[in-house]
């Protein structure tokens, strides 16, 4: 699994860190940076679970197998 | 209605039109039916009822998500909302990419790795009130925790003495929620109040000059953006919004949290045997409370949401509370689950003007839910007494608790 981040988007919820420190950490400002851009099967769970709260979808979670967006901003 | 809308088609101004009062204490203290109702009718819709003026309200998580994300067509500048204040307030009044240079030295104060290392001294604050009361078996919730609690983090921070606290209480209210009815007689005490609010921190200001301490206040004076200091004005505008968001939201979420609480012991319950889920709880009980119902925006150029079309110069108010419970983004969006993940809510608004505060209140309000419950694991409203609460946020001005488990009250 790959995840990558939108800088553009994010605010600095830091939702993302909150679930999973070992993948997403935070810039002097608290915005969002990746830590691992290639995600370990043991924080896969956890980095889904820091993009899916993330309240901008800033972040895209790319699957190993098929290719999946988390993004549904329009 | 009263007055016809000043702007608007008038062909689709009765189908969007909805009965909506942002002030009436019935929707204040029970809100989510209210959104639910109007959403379902109007995901956008027209409204001259609150304030007096014609205004758009966004109750769908759709178009309040689009209008957080575009402020160059929902500002948030002065003229979107009066509070009273002559200098904008920053960085909520200035729009980006100016609005931008002010985050980018506010936000480092407020990081979510800043505010978790001062959840110790959250805990000795939150154990200090709590001693205070505990013995008694009951206490008003929002004068014995709700108010002390984040207003004494909040004056610690900026650097302000305690013994001042009531006289800022008074003068946030003043502008927050003024005493009256009458739209002009509220436009004048907020105008009087706000010269109150500058005149204070001009004298803590110049104290801060003279004699330059580790707190806020001193930072602010001394801050540079781009190489240069802030300017005088600048660092009122600060100020005076740190006074409306230091001292109102946090008392405001205690309150609707405990009150959940109160009234829903076995979700109480829940806390009380699994600690370690009060983190997520917060977040649900922000989602679900959402106690900033709203938040104004003008219009900066025409635009059309959800077939609605509305004019440059129009009000806007986001509806957060109603995107929050929208079942459209929140899967059983009208069932509380203290374990529900994601939950990625709107309840500190979103985009770039994200409250500059959210992890400090995050902070507070996981350590405040955590002692309350290590230490009084039961309690409910007081028999007899109903919960009170005020217009515009959702504080709960008055929360009778008894402890123990007994019909009697306290055990």
């Amino acid at each position: 699994m790959k995840v990558q981040v939108d800088r553009s988007i994010c605010v600095g919820h830091g939702r993302c860190q909150v679930f999973a420190p070992e993948v997403y950490t935070e810039d002097e400002r608290g915005h969002c940076l990746i830590e691992r851009e290639e995600v370990p099967p043991e924080f896969e769970e956890q980095a889904r679970l820091g993009a899916g709260d993330c309240p901008e979808k800033a972040i895209t979670i790319f699957e190993d197998e098929v290719r999946e967006s988390t993004d549904t901003a329009g | 209605m009263e007055k016809e809308p000043t702007h608007g088609a008038s062909k689709e101004k009765d189908a969007n039109y909805v009965e909506f009062n942002l002030l009436d204490r019935a929707f204040m203290e029970h809100p989510q039916p209210v959104y639910q109702k109007l959403r379902s009718k109007c995901p956008v819709a027209r409204n001259n009822s609150a304030l007096g003026a014609d205004q758009l309200l966004l109750f769908s998580h759709d178009a309040v998500q689009y209008a957080l994300k575009h402020p160059e067509i929902f500002s948030s500048k002065m003229e979107s909302g009066f509070l009273g204040n002559k200098d904008p307030l920053i960085p909520l009044q200035i729009d980006p990419p100016e609005q931008v240079k002010y985050r980018k030295i506010l936000d480092p104060l407020f990081s979510h790795k800043k505010m978790v290392q001062l959840e110790p001294d959250f805990a000795i604050l939150a154990n200090q009130l709590i001693d205070a009361f505990i013995d008694k078996g009951e206490c008003e919730f929002n004068s014995a925790f709700a108010i002390p609690f984040p207003c004494t983090v909040f004056l610690r921070l900026m650097g302000l003495p305690l013994e001042e606290l009531d006289l800022l209480l008074e003068m946030k209210n003043g502008i927050i929620r003024p005493d009256t009815s009458d739209p002009d007689e509220a436009t004048r005490m907020r105008t009087q109040m706000s010269e109150r609010i500058h005149a204070y921190f001009e004298k803590a200001i110049e104290n801060r000059i003279k004699k330059p301490g580790e707190d806020l206040l001193s930072y602010f004076v001394t801050a540079e953006v781009n190489g240069e200091r802030l300017t005088r004005s600048e660092v009122h505008g600060i100020c005076f919004l740190f006074l409306l968001g230091g001292l109102d939201t946090v008392t405001a979420t205690l309150g609707c949290g405990m009150t959940y609480l109160a009234q829903h012991p076995e979700q109480r319950r829940k806390l009380v045997e699994d600690p370690e889920i009060i983190p997520s709880a917060v977040e649900e009980i922000l989602r679900w409370e959402t106690p900033v119902t709203g938040i104004v925006r003008i219009l900066k150029q025409d635009v059309t949401l959800a077939g609605v079309e509305a004019k440059k110069g129009e009000h806007v108010t986001v509806m957060l509370g109603s995107a929050n419970t929208d079942e459209n983004a929140f899967p059983k969006a009208d069932q509380v689950d203290f374990e529900r993940r994601p939950n990625p809510h709107f309840a500190f608004g979103g985009g770039p003007h994200r409250c500059l505060g959210s992890h400090l209140a995050r902070a507070e309000l996981s350590v405040a839910f955590r002692e309350i419950h290590r230490r009084i694991p039961e309690y409910r409203v007081k028999p007899g007494e109903d919960p009170r609460y005020a217009i515009a946020i959702r504080e709960v001005q008055y929360l009778p608790l008894v402890f123990g488990a007994g019909s009697q009250g306290a055990s």
